[in-house]
């Protein structure tokens, strides 16, 4: 048994025994993540305080082959925090320091449980900024972010964590402590702090995290366009991108969104429009007053008919206000919901979001759409009720929706991660001996299989044997790659 | 006991890769136009060598969704002549590709240019890829979309990697539109001055896609904007009156001094000096230059990456020098008689990079002495 008392005390003497926790009713607290259909209750969580104690809890973990769950703010979507039976978690909320803001090299020094939000904060008396934004920035974290390769509505133009990560220091499942990236974009040989970005914690614990800076633009422009379809407004999407325009976010809603959110929030979306756009263009004057009114005829052209200009930043705060609720926003029009995150090449949009409306209909749910149109991510959000026994019809057809995004030649997840929610469907997106290279990968990392075992890749445990003929790959199908 | 001279493999599909790793036994080297081909550890003796650059050419381009899938022996140098059509780019102005460098071969180098500022290295444009590995797996990562999370991200795995993973043969990359309008903004003076100049500039509104200082007498800060035709003009008035002293808007061709420092070498030519790619914390650039007995440099003040051109014997204090202030280091090319380190101090996760690397490569058949004397 790992978990017997001696290892308790390890654990104990190492942190002071309170913070370690095992009193059932608290580790309850530690159950799930955001995916809250999954739960597993920790045998025992650990809220170290230093980098220096989260080495040590490993160390404990990896001498006595203990699994063992990192975890942020628990806002992930994948299941990709859900704690394991017999294992541990390890709390990182306690390392919430900005350790350096500094300013002439543009970048922060940041701890794993500082939030996203946190770091525009301290950045910004300085006309600096953190790229990245995911909706739940207010309260994820950055060392969440860089298990996740977080996104948000702004990486159309800014890019993802890992484009804004310099260095990261890494607790490795043995316990050593590696910096992986370095101060600029030189690195001593292969790029392993892009490895780590985005692998979900199933590669080592990250403690410490350098990022870029960007200089708050000169000026931002919104607008917030309504359209007479979906359809229209993917249009315009695609006209604006031909136009050489790179916005700096473009995001979609359908009906069913912008009733839930325009319920929540008041934020000033129309309420009989089929489709709605927020487009948002930042930079010098010169050259975003000049895209702005081409965007805005752009709108025109494919039967805009409301367009609302932010004239204030509050007013900007507000159109964003929206959009970023959407989710939660969806709970005032259905008992439950399930979110998912799907890619497809964006010129694929208006033919997938038909796909997806005819899977609704022939599973009697209904889905609203919220999405990143510029990139091509969709997050289609499946309403159904659980008192009247649709969970297992819902889960089908959110599955058949990220599956779909992949034979449309895109992919499972475009920021919320594989996690446990996804691991089996992996195979629909990879060969079998793209995983198996993956498994290699993450056993040059952990040989153990303590950290984070169970999530983003499949295993026969968690999605059953898979025998039998060759199945061709997605991509093949799609027309895109060869059988070799 | 005298080993056979190496053959050179050819091979024109990715099949015809997987084939040659698997038909040739032992150890091979991996090449694509050759630009790079003594960059960082000295190759150490193969049997044969992988030669990529008959792998070519252009297999999707979707204008629509900004997105190519090139073979990767394809020269940058024509994949963006194909794209111009479109109005479209590889977002990378590595020196070398000039010289016919190709795509697998700047990513396997981590090579970028001055526009990294902006548009960020090879790790950042790649989305997805196809390699071949020792036992003849062709591994896919990545995909076809510019925003994806699903799975461990090969790419970067590869990304700096000088083939000791196995070659790539097929490379998915993310596109640009190309500008309306690029300008040039240069001051003369030294690279201290250089330094001060840029620290207004990245401070400022004006957002520059690059700001490279290029070593002469007394020297030369270049900055690059780019934008629509119409405003373009005032902002390239804004930032000259921000710059003051002599700064004016010259013509793009100042970029090509820059390109000649950093593309190495044609490998006929021995060179005269080492050169040295160095990175560090932008801030400490300028000094950290200014100290080494370099002949020739470029140095992006804003990025921290500066190539610098030094006598043979001065490459182990360069790599100490760097080491220093918490930099990385590599030798590029080099006069072939020279005997000097290539890379500085091993990084700490050397031990991890050896266990991926017996993960994949467990015979060390591909690229040997590439990252020598680490493993």
């Amino acid at each position: 048994m790992p978990l017997d008392a001696p290892v308790r005390e390890e654990f104990a003497a190492l942190l002071g025994p309170a913070d370690v926790i095992d009193d059932p009713v608290r580790t309850r607290a530690y159950e799930c993540d955001g995916l809250t259909g999954n739960r597993v209750v920790p045998e025992l969580v650990l809220l170290p305080r230093t980098a220096e104690d989260v080495a040590g809890c490993v160390r404990i973990c990896a001498r006595h082959r203990i699994p063992f769950v990192a975890r942020g703010a628990g806002t992930g979507l994948s299941g990709g925090a859900l704690p394991v039976a017999d294992g541990v978690v390890i709390g990182l909320n306690r390392l919430d320091r900005v350790l350096e803001i500094d300013v002439e090299n543009r970048r922060a020094v940041l701890e794993p449980g500082v939030t996203n939000l946190e770091i525009t904060a301290a950045a910004s008396p300085h006309g600096l900024y953190y790229a990245p934004d995911p909706s739940s920035q207010q309260v994820c974290t950055i060392g969440g972010n860089v298990a996740e390769n977080s996104g948000g509505a702004h990486c159309l133009k800014y890019g993802f964590t890992t484009n804004h990560v310099l260095s990261i220091e890494v607790v490795l499942p043995d316990g050593s402590v590696v910096t992986l990236g370095s101060d600029s974009m030189e690195q001593q040989g292969p790029d392993l702090r892009g490895v780590f970005l985005g692998s979900e914690g199933t590669l080592g614990v990250v403690t410490k995290i350098t990022v870029r800076l960007l200089r708050t633009p000169e000026v931002m422009r919104t607008l917030l366009a309504d359209f007479p379809s979906v359809a229209a407004g993917g249009q315009v999407v695609s006209d604006i991108v031909a136009a050489g325009i790179v916005p700096a976010a473009v995001e979609m809603m359908d009906a069913l969104a912008i009733e839930a959110a325009e319920g929540a929030t008041g934020a000033g979306y129309s309420l009989d429009t089929p489709a709605a756009l927020v487009v948002e263009l930042d930079g010098t004057v010169e050259e975003c007053d000049e895209q702005f009114a081409l965007v805005k005829d752009i709108c025109d052209r494919h039967g805009c008919t409301r367009l609302h200009v932010a004239g204030s930043p509050e007013e900007r705060a507000n159109i964003w206000r929206g959009r970023k609720a959407a989710f939660a926003a969806v709970g005032r029009i259905s008992p439950d919901y399930i979110v998912q995150d799907g890619v497809v090449p964006r010129t694929r949009l208006a033919e997938v979001l038909e796909r997806i409306s005819g899977m609704g209909d022939e599973a009697g749910l209904r889905v609203a759409n919220v999405f990143h149109a510029g990139d091509g991510n969709l997050h289609p959000l499946v309403l159904f009720s659980a008192a009247d026994g649709e969970t297992e019809r819902a889960e089908h057809l959110s599955a058949g929706i990220a599956e779909l995004c992949v034979e449309m030649g895109g992919s499972l997840s475009g920021e919320h991660g594989i996690g446990t929610d996804k691991a089996c469907s992996m195979p629909k997106m990879f060969g079998e001996d793209d995983l198996a290279v993956m498994n290699r990968i993450r056993a040059g990392f952990d040989p153990d299989h303590i950290c984070n075992p169970g999530k983003l890749l499949p295993t026969p445990r968690l999605c059953g044997e898979k025998p039998g003929r060759y199945r061709p790959h997605p991509l093949e199908e799609a027309g895109l790659i060869d059988r070799l | 006991m005298t080993r056979a001279a190496p053959t050179t493999l050819r091979p024109t599909t990715p099949k015809e890769v997987r084939d040659a790793v698997l038909d040739t036994p032992g150890r091979l080297a991996i090449s694509g136009a050759g630009t790079a081909r003594h960059w960082a550890g000295r190759p150490a003796e193969v049997d044969a060598t992988l030669d990529l650059s008959a792998l070519t050419g252009v297999i999707t381009h979707n204008p629509g969704d900004m997105t190519v899938s090139v073979h990767a022996g394809t020269p940058v140098r024509d994949l963006q002549a194909e794209l111009a059509g479109h109005g479209q780019r590889l977002a990378l102005d590595a020196g070398r590709i000039g010289r016919g460098a190709t795509v697998g071969g700047l990513l396997a180098t981590a090579d970028a240019g001055p526009s990294s500022l902006v548009y960020g290295a090879m790790r950042d444009l790649v989305i997805g890829t196809t390699s071949v590995l020792a036992d003849g797996t062709m591994v896919r990562s990545g995909g076809h979309v510019i925003k994806n999370v699903a799975g461990y991200d090969m790419a970067k795995l590869l990304h700096g990697s000088y083939g000791t993973f196995g070659p790539l043969v097929e490379v998915v990359l993310r596109l640009h539109p190309v500008p309306k309008a690029t300008a040039c903004v240069a001051v003369d003076g030294p690279v201290a001055d250089a330094a001060r100049h840029t620290a207004a500039v990245v401070s400022s509104p004006l957002e520059p896609i690059a700001v490279e200082w290029v070593s002469g007498d007394p020297g030369r800060l270049l900055i690059r904007l780019e934008g629509g035709v119409d405003t373009l003009p005032g902002r390239v008035g804004r930032l000259v009156d921000l710059l003051g002293d002599d700064a004016r808007e010259i013509g793009d061709d100042a970029w090509s001094g820059h390109a000649a420092l950093t593309a190495g070498q044609p490998s006929t030519d021995a060179p005269e000096g080492a050169v040295v790619r160095i990175g560090c914390a932008p801030a400490r650039l300028a000094s950290l230059v200014a100290e080494l007995p370099a002949t020739g440099v470029t140095a992006g003040l804003a990025t921290g990456v500066a190539t610098v051109t030094v006598p043979g014997a001065a490459v182990a204090e360069v790599h100490d020098a760097v080491a220093a202030v918490g930099g990385t280091s590599v030798l590029r090319d080099r006069p072939d008689a020279l005997d000097a380190p290539a890379w500085g101090p091993a990084p700490s996760a050397l031990a991890l990079l050896k266990a991926i690397k017996t993960q994949l490569d467990p015979g060390a058949r591909f690229a040997p002495g590439r990252f020598d004397p680490w493993m």
